[in-house]
């Protein structure tokens, strides 16, 4: 933890309430009976069912197919098929329906799986793990899934320069990825590696929270071996907005409705390539992710392995729902029936904060003051009122995280977030250029974790 | 969507449309709790007000307050404007308004400030958020101009005085008299020797004294018919009828500071002014850059702008650089009585600052708070107006949409700092 980095004007400092589960080692989930695994991870087109209602299925069997564009969907646990039925589950920052298979009579091990390396990937070439990576059907777990083939060949193809992995939590409650690195650190370290070949990055670097840089230690070790740089940053939100960081990291800005692959720098964060060594190495297809359970009326806050297609009620049995789906900035609030996917890497429970009616602008400037972007958001404000598209087009609207700051600080409680993103969609509209497509583009939608 | 025949009986995910947005969290500040510190803190140089004026102080405040708020209420009855919803907004327009008018204004003349600063200065814009001019501002500028005698009102009752006061002539409590005394038995002995307002007691039977209001004490330097004195402090040996300085004039800088000096029940308690001023900026409900930027472009101007001298043989000489005419101490001296004998201080944090009539950005509010102070200072110096400040604080108010629209810094991505361009154009998309 050498280098140190500036910071970007902006940003807010949230109360992060990280303590309750810092410090708790992960546990297997136990209480589930039932699992409803959804058939389009990534959203766009459902993969189509392969296997009958009544049949038996092994853990990791295939239940679904998919056409071109997406994943195939592998049975998370062993268990029998009780039917197809339509779930509810969170992709980028809203609430899709979705068909899924639904499991019953569950049984395997729930615990991220342990085992030998069957594969040398350390003196596999490039083209041969980006093969393997085809064949793997996994998912970037990020708030807006991408098939992991597909986010590979897009940078490897962008001839990205630099890898960053993004681990800073700068939301709330999060602690996914935190425990991940200090409980299964080398392998994550591992899977950055494999990744970072299979894309053709020359440098790569690992983004981190400076508070954890202690936790972190023994990691220093592997990411040495594994040429991997390290970055402590400073916990201001939104650091994990992936523009933000990069221009923390890199002093690049990604230009105007861009992507980070536009200054050659590729993102992905610890879950995925913990997963991607999974497969790459060991073989697996990890059938869950590491899920934060939190918040004020969780009795045993902890960070959860849950096999994808658990359902929120059975995560938190002990409280009511409404649940906040993804971190309390950038997720959304679901019902208790709403389950699991790649994209979800907490489940609060936690009160949101009553709006109320939105009044009007005063104008007092804390959005534009807190916008990591500096965008003028008031102004955007009036323009979304008046429908003057172009104009916001001229003042850099295509340039939004959509990180959330600028609905938190605002004291009439107006939706301003939203309301910059209808900007930007209707200007998209008006350049006829494609809308962002379902199946999670990473091109107009920036992740801020 | 394609329609081949293999892809048509495909499933595709769907958005839940009425699911709640994100954040779900919001920082704990409303519009309502941002007005009502404002106005607590407003009640501070308001407070010292009522010390130095006395019941007469309160009874013009809480007037002001009272006719703001029922006549927002009023209005809200006959139009139900949601912009005109709560009362926070109304109750800091009527401290704020309190706060610049004099302690002797007549209850007639309260009452038309607060109908102007209500219907004028908020309602014919739609409410809290939307009006251009700051309320409190338009209600003391309206009756500024349609009662002109404003400015040289005296006391009520002033049969009963002992002494005649001259229009620039205003009452303050003396020391013994605070809180509670009378402003109709004020004695202008004060006048003839000043000695500082904490050394002197009123003489028996008056409760107050009769001073110079210290800009007026400052005007002859820079617009006055014929130069009255020589130099800022000290009379020219030179000249045979050099007359006393201007500095040994006025009340000693303490006064000014604390507040024992003749003005608008707000204006004159720059200590307290600033104690409010700077919780605010603490509270991040004001952006320093603006009052400093007011108040150091205000006193650059009077350290920098010429005044008047009696030359030899009746002519008379324009002196730039006052500063540094005497010395740095002297003009040191100088500037700060021109910054804190009229309104500034109370316009640079309370005034100029209302979020609504004030730039976004905080370039535009340094643009703002600069120009602002310009003009204040020149008003100050060079025009014979009651409210100067006030004028400069309502005219970059004007000015303020202007500044919104050509000041747009470089956002995130962005090649080039973008100069100059004009948002509001084009025709309204058709959704």
């Amino acid at each position: 933890m050498t280098h140190r980095y500036g910071i970007f004007t902006g940003g807010i400092d949230i109360p992060d309430e990280k303590q309750a589960t810092l410090d708790e080692p992960i546990r297997a989930v136990s209480e589930i009976e039932v699992l409803r695994v959804p058939l389009a991870p990534c959203g766009g087109a459902a993969a189509e069912a392969v296997v009958e209602p009544g049949q038996s299925v092994r853990a990791g069997e295939r239940l679904a197919r998919a056409g071109q564009d997406g994943v195939d969907v592998f049975a998370p646990l062993a268990g029998q098929v009780r039917d197809v039925v339509s779930v509810v589950t969170a992709i980028g920052r809203q609430l899709m329906r979705m068909p899924a298979i639904e499991l019953t009579e569950l049984s395997g091990c729930r615990e991220i799986p342990d085992g030998e390396e069957t594969f040398d990937w350390i003196h596999a070439d490039a083209e041969e793990l980006r093969r393997r990576i085809d064949e793997s059907h996994l998912v970037t777990q990020r708030r807006r899934p991408l098939p992991l083939t597909r986010w590979v060949q897009r940078a490897h193809r962008a001839a990205c320069e630099v890898f960053v992995v993004n681990a800073v939590e700068s939301q709330p409650y999060i602690t996914a990825d935190h425990r991940l690195l200090v409980e299964h650190g080398e392998e994550v370290m591992r899977g950055v590696s494999i990744l970072a070949r299979a894309v053709g990055a020359r440098r790569c670097i690992l983004a981190v929270d400076q508070r954890r840089t202690r936790d972190y230690d023994p990691l220093l070790a592997p990411a040495e071996y594994y040429e991997v740089e390290h970055a402590a940053l400073p916990p201001k939100y939104p650091i994990g907005s992936d523009h933000i960081l990069l221009k923390v990291l890199t002093r690049r800005e990604v230009p105007c409705g861009g992507n980070t692959l536009d200054i050659g720098a590729a993102v992905i964060d610890p879950a995925s390539c913990f997963a991607a060594y999974h497969w790459v190495a060991r073989g697996r297809r990890l059938g869950g992710r590491l899920v934060t359970i939190s918040g004020e009326h969780v009795t045993r806050p902890a960070n959860l392995f849950v096999p994808f297609g658990t359902d929120a009620r059975s995560l938190l049995p002990t409280s009511p729902p409404p649940y906040v789906m993804g971190g309390p900035m950038v997720g959304t609030l679901c019902e208790g029936d709403a389950v699991t996917g790649p994209a979800v890497n907490a489940l609060l429970a936690i009160d949101p904060t009553p709006t109320g009616s939105a009044s009007q602008c005063i104008r007092c400037g804390w959005c534009r003051d807190h916008c990591p972007t500096r965008l003028n958001v008031a102004v955007l404000n009036d323009l979304y009122e008046l429908s003057r598209v172009e104009s916001a087009e001229l003042l850099g609207a295509l340039s939004c995280v959509e990180c959330g700051v600028c609905s938190y600080v605002c004291p009439a409680r107006l939706p301003l977030t939203r309301r910059v993103r209808e900007l930007k969609r209707a200007i998209r509209r008006l350049r006829h250029t494609p809308a962002p497509r379902r199946e999670g583009e990473p091109h107009h939608h920036p992740e801020t974790t | 969507m394609p329609a081949t025949p293999e892809t048509t009986s495909r499933q595709y995910a769907q958005p839940v449309v009425n699911a709640a947005e994100a954040p779900l969290i919001r920082a704990p500040e409303k519009i309502q709790s941002v007005y009502t510190v404002t106005t607590i803190a407003a009640c501070l140089p308001m407070a010292a007000g009522w010390l130095y004026f006395g019941y007469h102080a309160i009874l013009v405040s809480l007037l002001s307050v009272a006719s703001c708020v029922a006549i927002e209420w009023g209005y809200f009855r006959v139009t139900h404007s949601p912009a005109l919803l709560g009362r926070a907004h109304a109750y800091l327009t009527g401290v704020l308004l309190a706060l610049t008018l004099p302690p002797f204004t007549p209850w007639y003349v309260v009452i038309l400030a607060a109908a102007f600063a209500i219907l004028v200065g908020k309602a014919v814009f739609g409410g809290v958020g939307h009006f251009l001019w700051q309320p409190a501002l338009v209600g003391r500028f309206a009756v500024a101009v349609i009662l002109p005698v404003l400015a040289q009102l005296t006391p009520a009752g002033s049969d009963q005085k002992q002494v005649t006061l001259t229009p620039t002539h205003w009452p303050v409590l003396s020391r013994d008299h605070l809180l509670l005394g009378d402003l109709d038995n004020v004695a202008q002995d004060r006048l003839v020797a000043y000695r500082g307002w904490r050394s002197r007691q009123a003489s028996p039977g008056t409760e107050g004294f009769a001073m110079q209001h210290p800009a007026e004490t400052l005007a002859p330097l820079s617009r006055g018919e014929e130069p009255a004195y020589s130099a800022l402090a000290h009379p020219r040996q030179d000249l045979p009828n050099s007359k006393p300085a201007a500095l040994t004039l006025l009340p000693p800088i303490g006064d000014l500071l604390f507040g024992a000096r003749p003005g608008g029940i707000g204006e004159t308690c720059a200590a307290m002014i600033l104690v409010a001023g700077i919780y605010l900026v603490y509270r991040n409900y004001v952006k320093w850059q603006l009052p400093l930027a007011f108040l150091a472009s205000a006193a650059v101007v009077a350290a920098v702008a010429p005044v008047q001298l009696a030359g030899p043989n009746q002519t008379v000489e324009w002196m730039w650089f006052p500063v540094f005419a005497e010395g740095l101490d002297v003009g040191f001296t100088y500037v700060c009585y021109q910054v804190l004998s009229g309104a500034l201080l109370l316009s640079a944090f309370f005034l100029a600052t209302e979020m609504t009539s004030s730039p976004v950005t905080t370039g535009g509010q340094v643009i703002f708070g600069v120009a602002g102070g310009w003009i204040a200072m020149g008003l100050q110096l060079y025009f014979e107006t009651a409210i100067p400040a006030y004028l400069a604080v309502l005219a970059m108010n004007t000015l303020t949409p202007t500044i919104d629209a050509i000041w747009l810094p470089r956002v995130f991505g962005q090649k080039h700092f973008e100069w100059l361009r004009i948002p509001f154009r084009g025709k309204p998309t058709k959704e």
